[in-house]
């Protein structure tokens, strides 16, 4: 298919999406009613019939939450290409190699030990920011440390790669569990959401809060396509092309965790987004980064409202946690995944 | 002009110190411990002219390679320096280094898949911002062409065979450096090629190509530097040649010179005949069978390594005609290798 026509195909895909999920509810609006909400705020007045309940109804509680799941799914989506391209692996995704976690682990101990610092008064933006922080640097720790353990010789092998995932993961939900167990019933119920991962509790202050730490990676990643083209072909054959190595890999290290860290700080933990999105965007157009990186945005945040569409009506009006959504779409083309790739596992490095 | 001043490389990287205690050590002493490990390289200096097509050659493991990365700004030596134009490359910034310098390594798997058009398309990165111009695309094609894979130009790279994926590679670095008709790029006379064993899995006619090539580079004023191991394409090809043995220079100069049984005997360990055909202005190095290897410490000749009428095989004085074809193929490592293939009872 023609790059620029994925290109505008995603992007009606997403409008359609959020007009699609924004509408769906214990209220029902049709997309066009929904459509004329959003512009009659603009000034735009469409002859479509809706109430003010309905624009209400919109305004505070849809709108916050498909936003969120916009950013988020944005978000996840390009770290987890980018981190694809630093490990030269397309099975690097930030839950699977323990990013996540990382990150989960550093916002449940921030809510336990400071659940009394904000009850205290402090704002609750400025503990969205807080929980941010605190979920940047677990992500940090995490990736530095999985990237670390997983080059042999200046190279990531696949198998180090995942198993240094998987003992991170293993350490950082064994030390959650630690923290959990050691909290009260109030914290109890918050770490409860971070673990199931969902938008359940997006407001318009939720998504203020992520709102720069999803945009600057979102912007900055796309930046770096050419430097990850470049970075496929070898690290010693990307520093001849002229790419600053060691300038690259810090640059898409902050940039991912850091929008990883605001995903996790709001959401909890949303598997498979990152892994599958760049994978399915890459036989719609190709591998180059310069059509991954926006098309993975795109197609991220159209995949990540409809799977909380999914979420919060499959079983109205109780919710499911919308990780298990993506779990249950990403588990099988992970496997497909792994078994493409099975030649390569076992017999070389990347 | 490349110059190597004085480099060496140890597998285990000297200890940081302080540049004052470094001063008051004297260089050499007990206390000196500049670097443990085997030395990879081992003080080499020689400069590298522009114009000219220089081979580095050597047994396996003689750093040759290494040599290549310090050159090429890849590795950083542990002492001494690699001149660029009487600058030292570590301190030239490595996008800046890009436009002028191509180099072919000897790693070639990509690890997404990215179509070979596109693989080679990545070899004008460096010079251009955003996307590709469409004076980008030609010299992109017409390096396709100059390496014959215009044809494979829309399969993925990582299902071609390896000879092919090499050749892609090298249309790579190629329109790195700007192909055949590059008049926005750098002077030629500023062009840096390095290759780490070019031709390794191509065919006769791509490595003659790939070469050809090389040299026409070197012609127009390019610097170019190849690791071979066939000494027959190095003879052919060279102007000048790096003879490289256990991390030092054994000797450098040109193939007439160089190329000598002695000398071969020396770096490789095996003894060879040289001979001038006459229509070409090129000598062929003919090595001897593993068998004559060991009658090589044989005490009676020890500093004649050229193969004489009493060794097997048998060549002529003053053709390239092998007179004792027979002789050649029943030397007993031969049969022994015979009679394996061979089973009795089939």
């Amino acid at each position: 298919m023609h790059r620029s026509w994925t290109r505008i195909l995603l992007v009606l895909l997403l409008i359609t999406s959020v007009l699609i999920a924004a509408g769906k509810g214990a209220m029902s609006m049709a997309p066009l009613q929904v459509l004329a909400i959003l512009l009659a705020k603009a000034g735009i007045h469409l002859p479509v019939a809706y109430t003010q309940g309905m624009a209400n109804v919109l305004w505070e509680i849809r709108l916050p939450r498909v936003c969120l799941g916009v950013l988020i799914g944005s978000g996840l989506a390009v770290a987890g290409a980018s981190l694809q391209g630093l490990f030269r692996n397309p099975l690097a995704d930030p839950v699977l190699i323990g990013v996540s976690s990382g990150a989960s682990l550093a916002a449940v101990v921030v809510i336990v030990l400071f659940s009394s610092l904000s009850s205290a008064g402090a704002g609750i933006l400025s503990g969205y920011y807080l929980l941010n922080i605190a979920s940047f640097c677990g992500a940090c720790l995490s990736s530095v440390l999985v990237f670390r353990l997983s080059r042999v010789g200046g190279k990531t092998m696949v198998a180090t790669l995942l198993l240094a995932g998987l003992a991170m993961n293993a350490l950082c939900n064994a030390l959650t569990g630690l923290v959990t167990y050691t909290a009260n019933n109030e914290q109890l119920r918050s770490v409860t959401f971070w673990l199931m991962g969902s938008l359940g509790g997006a407001s318009w202050n939720t998504v203020l809060s992520i709102l720069p730490f999803i945009l600057v990676p979102v912007g900055l990643l796309p930046q770096s396509a050419k430097s990850l083209n470049l970075y496929s072909l070898g690290e010693a054959e990307a520093m001849h092309s002229g790419i600053d190595i060691r300038w690259l890999k810090i640059r898409i290290l902050l940039l991912t965790t850091l929008a990883v860290g605001a995903a996790v700080a709001v959401s909890g933990v949303i598997g498979f987004i990152g892994l599958i999105v760049p994978h399915i965007v890459r036989t719609l157009s190709g591998s180059d980064h310069r059509t991954l990186l926006p098309d993975s945005v795109l197609f991220g945040a159209t995949l990540l409202v409809l799977a909380d569409l999914v979420s919060r009506t499959i079983i109205a009006p109780a919710e499911l946690p919308i990780g298990i959504i993506t779990a249950i779409i990403g588990t099988p083309l992970f496997i497909l995944l792994l078994y493409k790739q099975k030649k390569v596992i076992n017999t070389q490095a990347i | 002009m490349i110059r190597i001043d004085h480099i060496t490389w140890w597998t285990h990287p000297p200890a940081r110190r302080l540049r004052a205690v470094r001063a008051l050590v004297p260089r050499g002493s007990r206390f000196d411990h500049a670097g443990t490990g085997r030395k990879i390289l081992d003080d080499i200096s020689c400069s590298i002219l522009p114009g000219e097509l220089t081979v580095l050659l050597g047994p396996n493991g003689a750093g040759k390679s290494t040599l290549l990365r310090m050159v090429s700004g890849e590795k950083r030596p542990h002492a001494g320096t690699v001149f660029l134009d009487e600058r030292s490359i570590h301190t030239l910034p490595i996008p800046q280094l890009a436009l002028r310098r191509g180099v072919l390594t000897q790693h070639y798997s990509v690890s997404l898949p990215f179509t070979v058009e596109e693989v080679v398309t990545m070899g004008r990165y460096p010079h251009c911002h955003t996307s590709p111009s469409a004076k980008d695309k030609e010299i992109v094609s017409a390096c396709l062409q100059e390496m014959q894979v215009d044809h494979l130009a829309a399969r993925p790279f990582n299902t071609l065979s390896g000879g092919e994926q090499q050749r892609v590679q090298m249309a790579r670095v190629l329109a790195q450096l700007g192909g055949a008709g590059d008049s926005d790029g750098p002077p030629a006379s500023d062009k840096i090629l390095l290759l780490d064993e070019p031709t390794a899995s191509m065919d006769l006619l791509h490595q003659q190509q790939c070469l050809t090539r090389a040299r026409q580079l070197a012609k127009e004023g390019a610097t170019v530097v190849a690791v071979l191991h066939d000494l027959n394409l190095a003879a052919r090809f060279a102007d000048s040649l790096l003879l490289l043995k256990d991390g030092q220079l054994l000797a450098g100069g040109r193939p007439s010179e160089l190329l000598t049984p002695d000398l071969i005997y020396e770096a490789y360990g095996i003894k060879t005949s040289i001979l001038y055909p006459g229509q070409y202005d090129f000598p062929v190095i003919i090595p001897a069978l593993p068998t004559t290897i060991s009658s090589g410490d044989n005490p009676a000749r020890p500093d004649n390594h050229s193969i004489s009428p009493n060794d097997e095989p048998v060549f002529g004085k003053d053709t390239s005609v092998i007179i004792n074809k027979n002789n050649y193929f029943h030397t007993p490592i031969n049969e022994k290798i015979y009679a394996n293939d061979h089973p009795k009872g089939r």
